[in-house]
C-alpha cells in the first residue's frame, strides 16, 4: 500500500515561511469566502469584524492575550513532552487538578495578603497539575504503560473532582443550593496590565521562554531530544530513560497545573466543571502545529486565540457558531499547514526516503 | 522520527478537530439557520438606539430553556422594532461571557440580557463598569440600584396544573420526575406538580431523579428509563432537551414536558407542559430602556401576567379532567387558588403549612424540602 509521507526538503523554497504563511492565508480567506456567501454573509464584513475583535486596538488584544495565555500554556504543556516522543493527552484534566488546587489555597488563605496569596496559588496549582501527571508518568517510566490512554482517562477523574467539589464540600452557603463554589477573594485576583489583559500573559510569555531554552540549549534538553528521537541512542550514551520520561511527563502535568492556576486567577470568578473550556485539547493542536517544538508555542497560541476570539466575535453579527468554527479551522490550517508544507515534501510510497534519514531529522 | 512523530500529528489533528467538534456539536447542530436576518445591518445603525443582545447557555436548538428565550426575543424585535441579536452555548464560569457582551456593548448594544443562572455574578460586575448598559438577569437573585434587575416567573402555578393532568393520566400511581439540580427553583415546582398531582389522584407518588445537568440529552434519557423501569407510566421533567419524553414515548408512557410545547417529539407521549412565555416581559424592559425610564426590580411574573402558562392539554385527556384543569387554571388567576395553600406535610409528615394558610414568597423562593408524596431526597 502507498502511504502519504512527509520528507524533509534539502533546501526549504525561497521565501520560506513567511511566503508560505501568506500563500496558506490567502487560500484559507478564500475557501473561507465561499462559505460565508453560501452561507449569506457579507464577507468583508465578517472578516473586518474578525480582525477587529481580535486584534483592532489594544481592547482587543487584550481579550486575545487572554485567550493565548492559557492555551500557550497548555500547548507548552504538551510540546515538552512531545520534544521527547510523549504524549500528554492530560492537559485538560492538569488545568482542572491546577485550578482546584489554586481554588483550595484561595480557600484557606483568604485573609493573607494578595502577593503571597497569589504566588502560594500558582505554586499549588502547579503541584495539582503535576499530581495527576504522576501515575501516568511512573506507569510510563517503570512499566511501559502507554501514557495516551492514562492521561486521556485522567481527564474525566479531573472533572468529577470538579463537580463533587462544587456539588458538595465547597459548594456556597448562599448560593441557594445551586452547585457554585464561592467567588474568589479579590486579592486572589491576577493584576490586569491592560485592559482586560492580566498578569498571567508575562508568566506565560516567562515559562515558555525558559522552557524553551532549557529544551535547545542544556545538557537535559539535549538528552531529552536525544532520547526523543532514538531511545537506543540514549541508552548507549548513558541517559536514564525511565528518569527522564518521568521528570518529563509530571513537568508537562505541572505546566498545565498552572495554566489552570492562571486562568483561574486571572478571568474566572470562582473554580467552575467549564474552567478548562477545552484549552487541554486545543493545547495539543497549538503544539502540534508548533512542530513540538516548545519556541513555536507562543506565536501559535497567539495565531489560535487571536483566531478563536475573532471567531466567536463574528457570532455576535448572526453567524451560526458552527459556520464561524470551520472558519476558525480554515485559517488556522491554512496559515500555520501551509508553514509545514515549505519545509516537507510529501510522497507516496516507502521506496524513495533516504536511508539515514533519521540521522538527517 | 520526525516522520513517525508527523504520521502521529496527522493522527492528533484529526483527534484534536474531533474534541474540539464533539464539544461543539451541540451548537453546531443548532445554530445553522437562526442567524438573524437583521443583526449585521444593526452593526451601521446610530449608536443612540436601542438594540438589545441576549446570551443564552445552551445552543437554542434545545427545544427548551433556550429555544423558549429566543422565542422571546423574536417576539420582542417584532413588538418593539428594536434590534436584536444572540449568540447561545456560551458557557458560565468563563471569560467568554465578558467578551460577548464587551462585544455587544462596543456594537452599541445598550441592553444585555443574560438567561443562565451562573452569569450572575459576571453581569452584576458589568453593570457596574458599564452603567448606561441594562442589564436584566434570568432566573437569579442579585441586582443593583441603577441598571440591573432580574426576572424569573412563577412556574409553580402551571406546575401545579401539569400535576393534575399527570395524576389523572397514572394507573401504577408512580410517577418519575426527571430534575436537574436540588435548587429552590426545581424543588418548588417539584412539591407544585406533586401538590396537583395529589389533587386528582391522592394515591400517586412522584419520584425524583437528579441528573446534575440542565442539558445532556443522554443522562436525561438514561434517567427518565430508570424511572420507567421502577414502573413508573409518566414521566415529568425539569430539564432542556426532549430526551426523557422520547424514553417515555418509546415505553408507552405519558409524558409531562416542560418549557415549551414539545409535543411534536413525543406525540403519543405527550400530555401537556408548564411553559415559559418571555415576550411580553422583554417588550417590558426594551421599552422601558428605549425610553430611557427603566427602573431595576425583581420581577416574579405569574400566570395572570402571562410570562408562565400551561400549554395545550394532549386530546385524548378525559374531557372532565381537562375541565377541572382550566376550573383550576381560572382560579389561580383570579387569585383565588394558590397551590401552596395548607395544610401541606412535609416528606416526614410534619405539618409545614396549616390549614388555610398560603405560603409567602420568602418561603417559596427558599424553599428545600419535599412535600408528602415525593419519593427521593433534596441533597
Amino acid at each position: 500500500m502507498k502511504l502519504p509521507r512527509l520528507n524533509l526538503r534539502e533546501q526549504p523554497l525561497p521565501g520560506g515561511q513567511p511566503l508560505a504563511f501568506g500563500i496558506g492565508l490567502a487560500i484559507a480567506l478564500f475557501v473561507g469566502t465561499l462559505l460565508l456567501l453560501g452561507a449569506g454573509h457579507d464577507p468583508v464584513k465578517i472578516y473586518s469584524r474578525m480582525f477587529e475583535a481580535s486584534l483592532g486596538d489594544p481592547d482587543a488584544w487584550s481579550i486575545t492575550f487572554n485567550r493565548a495565555v492559557p492555551l500557550g500554556l497548555a500547548g507548552l504543556a504538551v510540546a515538552v513532552a512531545g520534544s521527547m516522543g510523549l504524549w500528554n493527552i492530560g492537559a485538560e484534566g492538569q488545568i482542572m487538578a491546577g485550578a482546584i488546587a489554586a481554588a483550595w489555597v484561595a480557600r484557606i488563605g483568604g485573609d493573607w495578603p494578595g502577593l503571597i496569596l497569589i504566588l502560594m496559588m500558582l505554586i499549588s496549582a502547579i503541584g495539582g497539575g503535576a499530581i495527576l501527571a504522576i501515575g501516568p508518568a511512573l506507569a510510563r517510566a517503570k512499566l511501559g504503560v502507554n501514557e495516551i490512554i492514562t492521561t486521556l482517562m485522567l481527564n474525566e477523574v479531573a472533572i468529577r473532582l470538579v463537580q463533587w467539589l462544587i456539588h458538595g464540600p465547597w459548594k456556597d452557603p448562599d448560593s441557594f443550593n445551586f452547585p457554585l463554589a464561592p467567588m474568589l477573594p479579590d486579592q486572589a485576583r491576577l493584576p490586569t496590565l491592560f485592559s482586560r489583559a492580566h498578569f498571567g500573559l508575562l508568566i506565560a510569555a516567562a515559562v515558555i521562554v525558559v522552557a524553551s531554552v532549557a529544551v535547545r540549549y542544556t545538557a537535559w534538553g539535549y538528552e531529552l531530544r536525544i532520547a526523543g528521537s532514538s531511545e537506543a541512542t540514549a541508552r548507549y550514551s548513558g541517559i536514564s530513560l525511565p528518569t527522564k520520561v518521568l521528570t518529563v511527563l509530571v513537568l508537562s502535568g505541572a505546566i498545565a497545573g498552572l495554566a489552570g492556576g492562571v486562568e483561574l486567577a486571572g478571568t474566572a470568578d470562582r473554580i467552575t466543571e467549564t474552567i478548562s473550556n477545552g484549552f487541554g485539547f486545543a493545547g495539543i493542536i497549538v503544539a502540534a502545529l508548533a512542530l513540538m517544538r516548545p519556541s513555536g508555542v507562543a506565536a501559535v497560541a497567539l495565531l489560535f486565540g487571536a483566531v478563536q476570539i475573532g471567531g466567536q466575535s463574528i457570532q455576535t453579527l448572526g453567524v451560526s457558531s458552527s459556520v464561524s468554527t470551520i472558519l476558525q479551522a480554515f485559517v488556522l490550517f491554512g496559515a500555520i499547514g501551509a508553514g509545514v508544507f515549505s519545509r516537507y515534501t510529501v510522497s507516496f510510497g516507502n521506496d524513495s526516503l533516504p536511508v539515514n534519514e533519521e540521522a538527517t531529522s | 522520527m520526525r516522520k513517525r512523530i508527523l504520521a502521529l500529528l496527522a493522527l492528533l489533528f484529526a483527534f484534536g478537530m474531533l474534541a474540539t467538534a464533539c464539544g461543539d456539536s451541540d451548537s453546531s447542530s443548532s445554530s445553522s439557520s437562526s442567524s438573524s436576518s437583521s443583526n449585521e445591518d444593526a452593526e451601521t445603525e446610530a449608536a443612540s438606539e436601542t438594540k438589545a443582545a441576549f446570551i443564552m447557555v445552551a445552543p437554542i436548538g434545545d427545544a427548551g430553556w433556550n429555544y423558549a428565550h429566543d422565542v422571546g426575543r423574536k417576539y420582542a424585535e417584532e413588538a418593539t422594532g428594536v434590534a436584536t441579536a444572540y449568540v447561545d452555548a456560551v458557557p458560565e464560569g468563563t471569560a467568554e461571557f465578558d467578551n460577548y457582551v464587551k462585544d455587544f456593548i462596543n456594537q452599541g448594544y445598550n441592553v444585555i440580557v443574560g438567561t443562565s443562572f451562573g452569569y450572575m455574578d459576571a453581569m452584576l460586575a458589568l453593570a457596574d463598569e458599564y452603567p448606561d448598559v441594562v442589564f436584566e438577569h434570568v432566573s437569579g437573585y442579585k441586582m443593583n440600584e441603577t441598571n440591573m434587575g432580574n426576572t424569573f416567573g412563577r412556574m409553580y402555578e402551571p406546575r401545579y396544573l401539569s400535576g393534575m393532568v399527570a395524576g389523572s393520566a397514572t394507573s401504577s400511581n408512580l410517577i418519575g420526575y426527571v430534575a436537574a439540580f436540588p435548587i429552590p427553583e426545581v424543588i418548588r415546582g417539584i412539591n407544585a406538580f406533586t401538590l396537583g398531582v395529589q389533587a386528582i389522584n391522592p394515591d400517586a407518588q412522584v419520584e425524583v431523579v437528579w441528573t446534575s445537568t440542565w442539558f445532556d440529552p443522554v443522562v436525561e434519557g438514561d434517567s427518565a428509563q430508570a424511572l420507567l423501569d421502577k414502573g413508573a407510566d409518566v414521566i415529568a421533567m425539569h430539564q432542556d432537551s426532549t430526551a426523557a419524553g422520547e424514553k417515555a414515548e418509546a415505553a408507552g408512557a405519558r409524558w409531562v414536558s416542560y418549557n415549551t410545547d414539545m409535543s411534536e417529539f413525543a406525540p403519543d407521549a405527550y400530555l401537556t407542559a408548564p411553559v415559559w412565555n418571555w415576550g411580553p416581559r422583554y417588550v417590558e424592559i426594551i421599552e422601558d430602556a428605549k425610553a430611557g425610564n427603566y427602573a431595576p426590580s425583581a420581577y416574579w411574573g405569574s400566570m395572570a401576567d402571562g410570562i408562565v402558562d400551561l400549554a395545550p392539554i394532549a386530546s385524548d385527556v378525559d374531557q372532565s379532567v381537562v375541565d377541572q384543569v382550566m376550573e383550576a387554571k381560572a382560579a389561580i388567576i383570579a387569585g383565588d387558588l394558590h397551590p401552596f395553600t395548607g395544610p401541606i406535610m412535609d416528606q416526614d409528615g410534619n405539618e409545614v403549612l396549616g390549614a388555610g394558610e398560603v405560603m409567602d414568597d420568602g418561603a417559596m423562593l427558599g424553599m428545600s424540602f419535599f412535600v408528602q408524596g415525593v419519593i427521593g431526597s433534596t441533597g
